[in-house]
């Protein structure tokens, strides 16, 4: 594939692990990479994994990473002859996919008539309908608040209020009370503002105990979209994703073809033509609503691809290039293989309702050894902006069986170190290891029948982490040197880890 | 060499010592009890760490027994308030004596504040107004996400010291509460 690169220059508009992990697939391509980044993230892992690199000024997303003229003038100058968003961000911004047509680059993601289509909740809905999918009674229109709550009264509570334009769960609330409608319209209206730039709100039921299932989907500029089967996202918190994998317990080859089939169906009929995912939720009946199309690369894509053998980031390039689904899929078994599991580890305390941090990740060891994948976009001295999503890196596992993969993913979360700010790592591990995961008693709302999940042991530390605190103090620590010198009396003296720590780098940027 | 440090233990200050024998030994003193280590530093930043009398004698693979634990200052200061340690996959984090508390967003002692850093979205209450115990005072954002913070005590408010859009620090004051006397 190096052999014939589809692009000499890519620019990658986001940061973080999925930058990284773009970065990687285009080096793989034979591509050059292009990172862009705010003055906080001059640093940050994606800048060090790229080719180039670009500052685009500014610190919030607003005035960085969502400035469409930015991006576009970065692509200019670095003469980057496309541009893949990642996630979030512009990446299910339609004005930017056109701005990028306009500029003569190619837009790695769908064409944006397709994310119009698709890319709101309401328009999906309606798109979905005419494709004969399955949906969740509500309304697709926001006409004010007032009608909004009219809408609710008329379906009953509990609902759900939605970003119109939304995904990844910001701006979206579950509702049980009438009184408490307002308020949440007004909070939804506010986070949907800060993350996509547009407020409109949709209302619907909410369906429960249920699991979330989706469909990955990739599609060609020649008319072919094809399903690489699902993946099941149940474990969820206030609606963003925990543990994400594939296959699905509950999803045998019957269902499995009918919600890829209606996948499918939908994307053709908006001529969908790179990756995308269709959600769906399935409830205790087996019967399954369409929740809405996310048009782009998502989070969770590593499972997909850890059980099908494919990467997502090769084949978006190919087909954005314009190559054809038949040739780059010839003679590949795309039937699942084996499992795998992923588990997004987060700068924020669960045992402090989720409240997210930022600060100096002093000490950084992720796992490593067979069936074993970190996608990070942190490192040693990396200090954590408080801009961004608090989401550090993926970790995810593949095993020939869910219960080698679900014992892989604890094991894995149990060498995993990333010292400085809390995390919910050991929270992460609570949840791998609790009966209701591994017997695969699913549903979206689980976690908040387990609060004992957040909380962890309320156990007072004993005099050997003591111990060990004070034994850390005087050995532990990253140092520069330490490897090249040897021994622990070389590191020197015992208070010499608190005045070498702050401002150490790991990597120099090298461009 | 000897290190010496205190740690907050269900709310007692708590003096570890260790200190270097020979061989990588380790004496370590907490409180009253003796432990005894041998502690062999990683180049990844880990200390393994063989409890004394478990095949830690040099004659044996060090510490079929042993662990390797973790440690770095946690906190937004340079040293930190608090000391994360990570040993058989956990991380405890331990309070230092010196250590201002940060974190508890309503406290009982009716001074509410920033659970991180972030921006003040709103501020639902002004000097004077008499507020119950669960009452949403400010809305604080950081990382995309809303926090309502909520009167720790019912009470009055006595000051506000948070203005909307301002930017805030982890542990800043944002409203006072004045606590109602018990009738």
């Amino acid at each position: 594939m190096a052999a014939n690169p589809p692009f000499r220059r890519v620019l990658i508009a986001n940061r973080g692990e999925i930058a990284v992990r773009v970065a990687r697939g285009l080096r793989e391509l034979g591509i050059e990479s292009v990172a862009v980044h705010s003055d906080v993230d001059a640093r940050c892992a994606h800048v060090l994994a790229c080719d180039h690199a670009v500052a685009l000024g500014g610190n919030s997303a607003t005035e960085s990473y969502l400035d469409i003229q930015k991006v576009l003038d970065a692509a200019r100058r670095t003469g980057a002859e496309a541009i893949h968003p990642g996630y979030g961000f512009l990446s299910e911004n339609s004005t930017f996919a056109r701005a990028v047509r306009d500029a003569g680059l190619v837009f790695v993601g769908p064409n944006p008539e397709a994310m119009d289509r698709l890319g709101g909740k309401k328009a999906a809905r309606e798109e979905a309908i005419a494709a004969g999918v399955p949906v969740i009674p509500g309304t697709e229109q926001d006409e004010g608040d007032d009608a909004l709550i009219a809408v609710a009264k008329k379906i009953g509570m509990p609902v759900m209020v939605k970003a119109s334009a939304g995904g990844g769960g910001r701006g979206m609330r579950r509702v049980e009370k009438e009184a408490d409608l307002a308020d949440a319209i007004a909070a939804g209206r506010r986070e949907a503002k800060a993350s996509f730039g547009d407020d409109r709100m949709i209302l619907e039921r909410a369906v429960f105990p249920a699991r979330h299932i989706e469909i990955q989907m990739i599609g060609d500029r020649h008319g072919r979209v094809v399903s690489l089967h699902e993946r099941e996202c149940s474990v969820q918190r206030r609606h963003q994703k925990v543990l994400e994998e594939a296959p699905s317990a509950v999803v045998d080859e019957d269902l499995r073809r009918r919600m890829g089939e209606a996948a499918v169906r939908l994307a053709e009929r908006v001529g969908y033509d790179n990756a995308g995912t269709c959600e769906f939720l399935l409830d205790e009946q087996g019967r399954f609503y369409f929740l809405e199309v996310n048009t782009r690369l998502q989070v969770e894509h590593p499972v997909t691809e850890l059980v099908t053998g494919l990467d997502l980031v090769h084949l978006q390039v190919h087909v954005a290039a314009g190559g054809k689904l038949d040739d780059l899929l010839r003679g590949r078994d795309l039937t699942p293989r084996g499992h795998a599991i992923e588990a997004r580890i987060c700068a924020e305390s669960p045992e402090q309702g989720y409240l997210p941090a930022a600060g100096l990740l002093r000490l950084v060891r992720e796992a490593s050894g067979p069936g074993i994948r970190v996608d990070s976009g942190v490192y040693t001295g990396w200090q954590v902006p408080t801009h961004y999503d608090s989401m550090l890196a993926k970790l995810v596992v593949w095993a020939p069986d869910r219960a080698t993969a679900c014992e892989r993913l604890s094991q894995a979360l149990r060498d995993t170190v990333y010292l400085g700010i809390p995390t919910n790592v050991d929270f992460l591990r609570r949840v791998v290891d609790d009966e209701a995961f591994r017997t695969c008693k699913l549903s979206t709302d689980m976690l908040s029948h387990r609060p004992d999940l957040a909380q962890g042991p309320q156990t007072l530390p004993d005099d050997e982490v003591l111990a060990a605190a004070v034994l850390c103090q005087a050995l532990g620590g990253v140092r520069a040197g330490a490897a090249a010198t040897g021994t622990a009396a070389a590191a020197g003296s015992p208070t010499a880890v608190w005045q070498r720590l702050p401002g150490f780098r790991l990597f120099e940027v090298t461009r | 060499m000897k290190v010496t440090r205190e740690f907050v233990r269900d709310g007692e200050t708590v003096a570890v010592q260790a200190e270097a024998i020979d061989g990588g030994r380790w004496r370590v003193r907490v409180g009253e009890r003796v432990l005894e280590f041998v502690a062999v530093p990683m180049v990844d930043g880990g200390v393994r760490l063989t409890p004394a009398g478990e095949h830690a004698d040099g004659h044996h693979a060090v510490g079929s027994r042993g662990f390797v634990a973790y440690g770095a200052a946690a906190g937004k200061e340079i040293g930190g308030r608090e000391f994360q340690v990570r040993l058989r996959g956990r991380t405890h984090t331990l309070a230092l004596p010196s250590g201002r508390r940060g974190g508890a967003a309503a406290g009982g002692d009716g001074i509410v504040r920033a659970p991180m850093t972030g921006t003040v979205l709103d501020v639902r209450c002004k000097v004077g107004d008499e507020v119950a115990a669960d009452q949403t005072l400010a809305v604080v954002t950081a990382m995309k996400m809303e926090h309502k913070l909520v009167a720790g005590v019912a009470g009055v408010v006595r000051e506000v010291q948070a203005q909307k859009g301002a930017t805030v620090e982890q542990g800043d004051a944002l409203v006072t509460v004045e606590a109602k006397a018990k009738a």
